[in-house]
């Protein structure tokens, strides 16, 4: 039996942070803004909560990107949205 | 000759396990169902407690009496494991409900060795569940016969049925409150036996029983219908886990990605459906399920889905995961007689070839859609989901 796959599901992404928590390249690539930022916090009632920080960034090379750290892990990942 | 192997109070069985038999237990009546009791355990029989009686009456006779949640989907599933291993030495199982299956002796003695001993010895091998087996003309009384572990031969029947209390025609009888009325005006009438019952005549019992009474009146008499053994049948299942609190159009979205599923599994062999079972664990720790019939063979996720979203309004509580399985399946779609020429059938012939070939050379997973399952969520990877396409 074929099991369903998730479409924009969340890949380990390689981000360099600076000291507030700011992601300041991603990949290797600088960060040259930061469009827009916001939290997500879902199934808090559970034991398996769910508390992420998103960014949608802007690249040095013009490319555009969303990540999120999770709060929990502090692990960041990549995800299309 | 039929036998009969039995599994007495098998969906209790399966809700409590052997251990708690014991004790004063029943099945919990079914979310949204009548409040009555389902199947009921020895000890709570022992203190007036019947199974289909109401809630209110049996824990009034049994204040000690504890409600197990029934469990239909794993009831079905052990059942049906055991059905397939009758299957498997050969016999034709009819089984219209769990607990009870029958099936013609006389074919299959040849294989195991000539003698009726044989089969019975290769039929309790094979349900692998310690079972009870009968053996008689008819499946009444092969079902009466595997209460007592016994072989009623054909000349004996007679002697067999008529010391049997009327009680027992509750077994052979359809509806069980039907069956309880009938029995219950038989005995007011002095007609305990069904020796005594097969004694009147049928136009007596027609006159005073409907058809139900002359059901009975057969039955006492050693007449029973012929068996109608069920076709042997693949698994071919499809599942989903459900996300915390899926409601409404979820619900639909889920649906429509288990029959794309069941109708991209390679097991089915391009054939049709006929009948399908959805069911569902249930939050709270039961399960749920139905049966739809499809009406005609069809192999079309959109003529599926439409039959089914309306079965999932029923759905008492709220459910982890939804299953469907294809419970019989028709001829292969291509074999089915096109009543017009040109247009869309040869169209959805082409692209359901194209869709064979694509998946033939790239995988059973190279064709897939994305289907919205949550499209407003906050959290991207709940949005949608890939599933295969179904062949058109």
């Amino acid at each position: 039996m074929s099991r369903a796959r998730r479409v924009y599901a969340p890949r380990r992404a390689a981000v360099e942070a600076g000291e507030d928590g700011t992601p300041r390249a991603l990949a290797g690539t600088a960060v040259e803004a930061i469009r827009e930022e916001w939290v997500v916090e879902d199934r808090w009632w559970t034991a398996d909560p769910l508390h992420r920080h998103y960014y949608e960034l802007a690249l040095a090379d013009g490319r555009s990107a969303t990540v999120f750290r999770d709060v929990r892990s502090g692990r960041w990942f990549r995800q299309k949205a | 000759m039929v036998t009969c192997v039995r599994i007495p109070r098998f969906s209790l069985r399966v809700a409590s396990g052997p251990d708690r038999l014991d004790e004063p237990v029943a099945l919990a009546p079914l979310p949204g169902g009548r409040q009555a009791v389902g199947e009921v355990s020895a000890a709570a029989e022992a203190d007036g407690v019947e199974a289909g009686m109401p809630l209110g009456e049996a824990l009034a006779r049994c204040p000690s009496l504890r409600l197990l949640p029934s469990d239909p989907v794993g009831v079905a599933e052990r059942w049906d494991r055991l059905l397939e291993g009758l299957e498997g030495i050969g016999a034709a199982v009819e089984s219209e409900r769990p607990g009870e299956a029958f099936f013609e002796v006389d074919g299959l003695l040849g294989i195991h060795g000539g003698a009726l001993e044989g089969v019975v010895v290769a039929a309790r091998r094979a349900a692998r569940a310690p079972v009870r087996i009968g053996v008689a003309p008819n499946r009444f009384a092969s079902l009466l016969a595997a209460g007592r572990e016994a072989v009623v031969a054909s000349h004996a029947l007679g002697g067999f049925l008529a010391p049997q209390p009327v009680a027992t025609l509750a077994a052979g009888l359809g509806p069980a409150d039907q069956g309880r009325e009938l029995i219950g005006a038989l005995r007011r009438l002095g007609l305990g036996t069904l020796g005594r019952l097969a004694e009147l005549a049928p136009d007596q019992v027609a006159d005073r029983f409907g058809a139900l009474g002359q059901r009975a009146l057969r039955l006492a008499r050693g007449e029973d219908t012929p068996l109608r053994p069920r076709r042997p049948r693949e698994e071919l299942v499809a599942e989903i886990e459900l996300p915390e609190g899926a409601a409404g159009s979820q619900l639909g979205r889920a649906l429509e990605l288990l029959v794309d599923r069941l109708l991209a599994d390679r097991k089915r062999r391009e054939r049709t459906l006929l009948a399908l079972r959805l069911s569902a664990r249930l939050d709270s720790g039961g399960s749920w399920s139905v049966e739809q019939g499809l009406g005609r063979p069809t192999a079309s996720a959109r003529a599926i889905s439409s039959l089914l979203s309306p079965r999932l309004e029923s759905l008492p509580e709220p459910a982890g995961s939804l299953r469907l399985r294809a419970l019989a399946l028709g001829p292969r779609a291509a074999d089915q007689l096109e009543l017009a020429l040109g247009g869309r059938e040869p169209r959805r012939g082409r692209l359901a070839a194209a869709v064979r070939e694509v998946r033939a050379a790239a995988g059973a997973e190279a064709l897939l859609k994305a289907i919205d399952v949550d499209p407003g969520s906050r959290v991207p990877e709940r949005r949608a989901l890939l599933t295969p396409i179904p062949e058109p």
